[in-house]
């Protein structure tokens, strides 16, 4: 991808290769974290749409302060995926394993395959704290440097590495468990 | 302390270079004595990595990059409008009313039933276009979105029954849009309450994050006057909504019931664009009446 920040400032201009770029980019990367924070792949997509939609509306707000377009998106997936917590909380919500199989997937073996592992890391990070989960997700799905990481959580990079170290023996720990 | 902050040093330099390419066998030999401590958890962040490489389905990513590039190019035609204002909105009403007189009376009252596949289908989208240019409360548009969504949920209904994949997923996109202005239409009713009771901020909200909330679009803010009975017709307007988040995927699903089999998959999607569609309205709309931002 060309400079960022100098494609920041013609998507502000209301560029719409700039635009279309960014979410080239970036989709598939936000879909991914979604899923892994949610567990739930039909409300990832919707998500995954919401985020786009509104990095549209807030883009003229966006200041370049040294956060990177990836690290700005990755926040408002942030803030979606607190927002749906949040509201899971409150409502039963089908689980994954419950959920109708996709519609017109051509590899039906490779989709089954694809929601297992789903399944099992999004059941695995359930074990891990919020923190944990979320260094997790933006790492390994989101694949953000540890610069990136540290400016959407907000915390400094030797902190993101710590918790990093304590995600990653956390996750051994439950997968070991689960393992047959 | 420093040991610590050393080994996670190291991990994430192997974690770096295990994504570069690397083999977890070159990142152990690069730290010998750390390798028993190391191998298990860069095979268990290996393992976590592979498992996050999910791809997003082939139909969903056409079908969001579909509305992406609508909602750029909505965008777009609003930024060239935005000169007139309500000027421009009201010019077009006046223009689209003039040439439904044109056509007549009996024309316009024909194409109130008509189908998508049908002649006047054109006619009687304008004429929706000028009952929401016409009505000025954000309320109303939204009550109206709202019954244009029923008549949307119809002619689906029709499409599918004729066996038309493409017109069903047209008509699904306006259903979808239809449902999305009803909660920008909530949001903005929010927004202005809370202009209208909040005093004005001494301190700007610090972070991105405050950014990241995206106010209303300013067109639809701009024409918004003032309710006679927004508590009324806020009310009016859940239970119209949830009456039809319930009737409307329960019709459609009852319709993939029957339809021939090349119109399921297009129905599927309205299907779940509607459940999803109108769940974002409800909680809008439950924002709205609860007066609190979605991240409240």
């Amino acid at each position: 991808m060309q400079d960022e920040e100098s494609l920041m400032r013609r998507a502000q201009r209301r560029d719409p290769e700039a635009f279309t770029q960014l979410y080239e980019a970036y989709f598939d990367k936000i879909y991914r974290y979604i899923t892994i924070r949610i567990g739930n792949e039909m409300e990832a997509e919707d998500m995954t749409q919401q985020v786009f939609l509104k990095a549209l509306r807030s883009i003229p707000s966006f200041r370049w302060r040294g956060i990177s377009p990836s690290a700005w998106l990755f926040r408002i997936a942030h803030n979606q995926v607190v927002d749906y917590l949040r509201r899971k909380a409150k409502r039963v919500t089908v689980p994954i394993d419950k959920l109708p199989p996709s519609v017109s997937d051509d590899n039906p073996q490779l989709m089954a395959e694809q929601r297992q592992d789903i399944e099992q890391i999004a059941l695995a990070s359930q074990q891990l704290t919020q923190a944990q989960r979320e260094v997790i997700s933006l790492r390994f799905a989101g694949e953000l440097s540890v610069a990136e990481v540290s400016k959407v959580m907000g915390r400094s990079q030797g902190a993101v590495k710590a918790l990093q170290h304590s995600a990653i023996v956390a996750l051994r720990r439950v997968l070991s468990v689960t393992e047959p | 302390m420093k040991t610590s902050k050393r080994f996670d040093n190291i991990l994430n330099e192997c974690l770096e270079r295990l994504l570069g390419g690397e083999t977890i066998e070159q990142c152990l030999q690069s730290y010998p004595e750390q390798a028993v401590e190391l191998e298990p958890l860069l095979r268990t962040a290996l393992a976590a990595k592979q498992a996050s490489t999910i791809q997003p389905r082939a139909e969903f990513k056409v079908r969001a990059r579909y509305q992406f590039q609508s909602a750029l190019q909505e965008m777009e035609s609003k930024r060239g409008r935005r000169f007139f204002g309500w000027q421009s909105a009201w010019a077009t009403a006046v223009t689209v009313i003039l040439i439904l007189l044109l056509l007549g009376g009996g024309t316009v009252a024909a194409a109130g039933n008509s189908m998508p596949d049908e002649a006047l289908y054109p006619v009687k989208l304008a004429t929706e276009q000028v009952r929401l240019t016409l009505t000025p409360s954000a309320l109303g548009r939204a009550q109206l979105y709202a019954r244009l969504a029923d008549k949307r949920v119809v002619e689906i209904a029709y499409m599918a029954s004729k066996g038309d994949p493409q017109r069903v997923e047209m008509v699904a996109q306006r259903l979808d849009t239809h449902l999305a202005r009803i909660a920008t239409l909530a949001a903005a009713q929010r927004e202005k309450a809370r202009v209208m009771l909040a005093p004005p901020p001494a301190v700007e909200r610090a972070g991105e994050d405050a950014k990241v909330l995206a106010p209303t679009p300013a067109p639809e803010r701009a024409r918004e006057a003032p309710e006679s009975l927004p508590a009324d017709s806020r009310a009016k307007l859940r239970v119209l909504v949830m009456d039809y988040a319930k009737n409307h995927p329960e019709r459609l699903r009852a319709v993939l019931k029957s339809a021939p089999e090349s119109v399921k998959p297009a129905l599927r999607r309205a299907i779940r664009a509607s459940e999803a569609g109108y769940e974002r309205a409800l909680k809008s709309i439950e924002d709205t009446e609860n007066n609190r931002s979605p991240r409240d």
